[in-house]
Formats: C-alpha cells, structure tokens, sequence
C-alpha cells in the first residue's frame, strides 16, 4: 500500500496535476486583485463577488470552478489509469506473480485513487486559502443564510466542504478503476471516464430526464452548498455519500469480475 | 467456465440489489398505516386544536402547474417580480422553523445560494443571497384581542403545510365533501389524510388532500389535485419534522457585512420573496379586490392600478400569458389570471371562460 501511493505521488504527472489545480484559485484571486472595477454581486461564478471582501471566499470559489471539470479530469486521469496503465507498461503481470491476490491489487489500486481524490480538492482548498489570506483581508465569513461564522468555524467548514468533494469524486474513482480493468490503453480508460463524467452532468441539466437525475453519480457535486447554510444541512452530504457507495459498489463489482476472470498477458 | 460466471456474478447482483433496496426505501416511505377510525369532523377539529407552537423541519414543494420552465440559476432567476412566479414552478426545499406566534424563520435552498425569511417579534428580515441584499420590514403590533386563533399572526411569506392546509379548510362548506383517505406516512410519523372534493364542476381544483399528524393534529403535508391531471399540481409536505423548539439563536438576524440593506414600509410585503401558495395570495392582498361567486368558483376581481405595470410588462410576463380578446391570460392547470388591458385583474381557481364572462359583467 504504501509503496502504491510513493509511486502515484512521486511521479511527475500527479505533481503536474496538483500543481494545476492549485492554480485555478491562484488564477481567480489574482484576477479579482488585478481588476480594476469590483465584481457585481450575482456575476460570474457564485460568492465571486465576496472575495475582496474577504479571502477565505476564494477556496470556495475555485472548489466550484473546479468540481464541473478540473477535479474530474485528474480523477479520471489518476483512476483510467490504475490497472491498463501497468498493463499498457508489462508490468501488471509481475505484480501478479507476487501472491498478493488479484483482488486485493484491486483494492490498493482504488485506495490510492481515493487519495488522490482528497489530495486533489485539499490541495484546491489550501492554494485558495493561501492566495485569499495573502492578497485579501480576511475575517468574518457570512453564509448563505446570512448568518456570520468566525474564521476559526470557516476554516472547519472548508474542510468539510473538501471533504464533501473528496467522497463525490469516489464514485468516479471506482468507474475509472472499473473501466480500467476492460483495456490495456491507459487513455481510453482515461477519456472514458472523463467522458462519462461529462455526459452525467449534462444528462443532470436536462430537465426532460428529471427521473434519472438522483441515480447520476454528478448528481450531488454542488451539493455542499448545504454546509455553507446555518444550521448546517446535512441531508444533502447523506444522499451523496449514500449514492456514491452505491456507485462503488456496482463498479467495484463490474471490476473484481472483468479483473479476476481475465487472462493477464502484458 | 462455471469459475468465469461465478465471478462475473457480482457485478450481475449489485446493481439489482442496490436498485431493489432504493424500491423498497421508497416503498416504506408512502406506506399505508392503520389508525383508530375519525370521522372527518373530526379530523377537522384536530387541526383546530392543535397546540403546535415550536418546530423544525424541512419542506419540499413540487408544482406541475403545466408552466414553462424558468431558468432556476444565474442573477435574474431569483429577483424581482420573477422569483414569486419562480417559486410557483418547478420544485423548492425550505427549511422551516417556528418557536411561537412570533418568531419564526424560513429558508429556501436553492442551489448555492439561500433566500431567507427571519421574524422576531415586530422585526422581519428578508435576505437573498445570491445578490446578497437584506431587506427589513417593522411589522405592526397584532391587536391582542385574545379570541383570535391561536395561531395569531401569521408571519407574511411563510408557505408550511399549516397555512396552505387553513386557506383551504376556510374553503370547506356545503359545496364541498370532505372525506378520510387511508391512513398515511409523512416525515416518519403517522398521519390522517382528509379529502376535500369540490362538488362544483366549474372549478380546476379536483381534489385537496391534507395529512394530518395523529399525534398533534398538525398538518403535515398538502396536495392539491388538478383535473385532468395525473401528478399533484401542488404538493407541499414536511419530508423531516421536529416538534421540539429550536435553537433561539436562529431567530437572531444581523445583516451581514456588505449586504445591500433596504427598509421597507410594512404593506409592501407583496414583493416578499418566499411568497407562494396555490392561488397567489400576493395578488388578493393588495387593493380592495371584488369576489364573484362563492366557493371554489369564486372569481376576484382587483380594480385597475392595484397590479404595478411593471409586472405587467416584463418579458418573463409576455413569456408566460397568451394573448386573450382584451388583455393577456395566465392558465395553469390550477389557477387561471386575466390581466385585461385597461388594468383590471381577474383571478380564480377556475376556467378562463369563467374569468372572461366575469369580466364581462363588472
């Protein structure tokens, strides 16, 4: 396990991938300095125009930025990755030589991801908290309800809404890992899943398929909005860590049945 | 071989367990119960002695009023005139809280943002925060004359299962039947269901099912049947409740800092935002209006210059109305509203025929 994750976080890609990330607040804060005239209130992405007013606004801005697209396409990239991409290198069959079991490769493979997925949104939330403490003023933070939290409390809820993000992105990570057992070409598997994380989300926008909208895994994503309410509401983070155990669980079962019926030639 | 499908058989099993378990979720939830048998006067009188002073819990509204869908995000979805007739489209989550006749807080949720309905005592606060603008109403002191109801004022804005349940039960009268349905579930307590059935035929309205907890009397949820229709036009109802009082510092609201702050004159509370109710009771309100008729074929008439222009002219109004002799009709399969072009409103449960021939005769 721990040689697992020295190897996903000490290659150049994943680096490459949080460094990216971590731009995406840098990027909002230093637009929202540099431009000249302030931001109308209800332009723009949500709480955009709150930044200047204070900085810790401006993880919560990226995470919202990102969770449509940036986060799912490192996940998918991170996931589509964990079985075709040794098998893409002809390594997955000396992995298997070891007697560790098919199975529980499969389940190291996914802890990583899963990590990754906590890595990625942590390291969204932490570039935006930095960038917003040392470009903005920081203080009170006001909720969607129009109450008024204390800093200490908001940073806590960023965690949260991270940790809300990370368990969204779970259901992903199983999909890719999933589908990455069905190829030896790593891309594939990775713009499958991304694809897939696209079509969830547009297919969420549609109101003629209102019926499938609470089984779509992107159901949810913007859901932690609740947290930002006063009393905070956890329905919503139940609902989706419930529809993403579902998730896991049917393409954890696809996978541990294309993974453990198939002949490892590479 | 027989290995191969063996292991393929998970794959096969989850998602029909997972799909059967989400069956029989929603299963449980709509489960008929029984309950000692009450008679629909009964059941009428439990809601009028009902003791419910302080509650937490969470709404969820569904409207199939046959209205075009309006765009639910960006800046001009929830402002302005538009966000009355947003609310009476497609479906919302508020959470509501109540600690006496007189404070009382309501939350709307839309997604990333939350419009805000905060009363204590005299003071109402209103707060959007998508456009993050506070406004604050000093309501006037209800005359404590002690033989009103209860339930005293009601707090303006406020739409829970109670207020919508009482604007129809002042329906209930000798054009009506009111009946028991089967015992239901709401919220995870048991509750009575009374049937009101217009016997009029002149009426949109088919049917208006409340659920009445057994335990309080409260109502817990409504629906509102419309003919020719299958879904509920109208449904409100609790989908968590809590009887107990909430935290007393809910009912404390500060604006924030940098919130647009507007104080308003008391009877402008038609522009409240969380305004919503079957019949659009922001239009009866204002103005001296004129009833027509009795009963569920009642028709009121607003004089012309109570409904401000602007309403009238705004494109989400062309995109709504049609174009009738005389004016522009909003029909939905519940309620029915002619806007005639010399300013007169006409406004009922019923036809637009029936609108048209009531204008006529004013």
């Amino acid at each position: 396990m721990a040689s697992e994750l020295s190897v996903l976080f000490r290659r150049l890609r994943t680096w490459a991938m949080l460094l990216a990330l971590a731009a995406i607040p840098l990027l909002i804060a230093a637009a929202v300095k540099l431009s000249s005239h302030p931001v109308a209130p209800g332009r723009g992405p949500p709480f955009l125009d709150r930044i200047t007013q204070n900085g810790l606004f401006v993880g919560v801005t990226a995470l919202i930025v990102s969770v449509p697209l940036f986060l799912p396409l490192t996940i998918g990239v991170v996931a589509g990755d964990t079985i075709a991409g040794e098998a893409n290198l002809g390594t997955l069959r000396y992995l298997l030589v070891a007697p560790a079991g098919r199975v529980r490769l499969l389940l190291i493979k996914y802890t990583a991801a899963a990590v990754f997925c906590l890595a990625a949104t942590l390291t969204v939330a932490a570039a935006g908290a930095l960038a917003g403490v040392v470009l903005f003023p920081v203080g009170p933070v006001t909720l969607l309800s129009g109450d008024t939290i204390g800093v200490g409390e908001s940073v806590l809820r960023s965690l949260l809404i991270a940790a809300y993000i990370a368990v969204s992105l779970l259901g992903l990570s199983a999909i890719g890992l999933a589908i990455s057992t069905f190829t030896d070409v790593p891309v594939g598997a990775m713009a499958a899943t991304i694809v897939l994380s696209v079509v969830s989300q547009v297919a969420d926008n549609l109101p003629q398929l209102e019926w499938l909208h609470p089984w779509l895994f992107s159901h949810y994503w913007l859901g932690f909005a609740d947290l930002l309410r006063q009393p905070i509401s956890w329905a919503s983070f139940g609902d989706n860590a419930l529809l993403q155990a579902g998730y896991i669980l049917a393409a954890g079962a696809l996978a541990y049945g294309k993974f453990t019926s198939k002949d490892v030639l590479s | 071989m027989t290995r191969t499908w063996l292991r393929w058989l998970p794959a096969a099993m989850v998602p029909v367990a997972l799909a059967a378990a989400a069956l029989a979720g929603s299963y449980q939830a709509g489960a008929a119960t029984s309950l000692p048998h009450k008679t629909a006067a009964e059941v009428i009188a439990m809601i009028g002695r009902s003791e419910v002073r302080a509650l937490s819990g969470t709404l969820q509204q569904n409207s199939e009023l046959g209205l075009p869908q309006l765009p639910t995000t960006g800046p001009a979805a929830t402002q302005g005139p538009a966000s009355v007739i947003e609310l009476l489209s497609g479906s919302h989550t508020a959470r509501v809280y109540l600690d006496g006749p007189s404070k009382a807080r309501f939350q709307v949720m839309d997604m990333l943002a939350e419009r805000e309905l905060v009363r204590n005592g005299n003071d109402l606060w209103l707060y959007n925060s998508a456009d993050n603008s506070a406004a604050h109403v000093t309501l006037p002191t209800p005359p404590r004359t002690g033989s009103l109801a209860p339930r005293a004022t009601p707090t303006p804005g406020m739409a829970t299962p109670d207020v919508v349940a009482q604007h129809f039960l002042a329906a209930v009268e000798p054009s009506t039947e009111v009946t028991v349905g089967d015992g239901t579930t709401v919220a995870g307590r048991t509750a009575y269901q009374l049937v009101i059935k217009p016997r009029s035929t002149g009426t949109l309205v088919d049917s208006v099912t409340i659920a009445v907890d057994s335990a309080s009397g409260l109502p817990l949820g409504v629906d509102v049947q419309a003919r020719g229709q299958a879904a509920a036009a109208f449904s409100l109802a609790f989908t968590d409740v809590n009887l107990s009082a909430p935290d007393a510092g809910l009912f404390s609201f500060t604006p924030p800092r940098g919130a647009a702050v507007e104080q308003k004159a008391a009877p402008q509370l038609h522009a409240l935002p969380g305004k919503t109710g079957p019949t659009s009771p922001a239009k009866k309100e204002t103005g001296r209006p004129t009833i027509i008729g009795t009963g569920w074929d009642a028709v009121i008439g607003l004089p012309a210059g109570t409904v401000p222009a602007d309403v009238r002219t705004t494109p989400l109004m062309a995109q709504l109305t049609q174009a009738v002799p005389g004016g522009r009709a909003l029909t939905t399969s519940l309620v029915t509203v002619l806007m005639l072009d010399d300013g007169r409103v006409f406004a009922g449960m019923v036809p637009l025929e029936r609108l048209q021939a009531a204008a006529a005769t004013q």
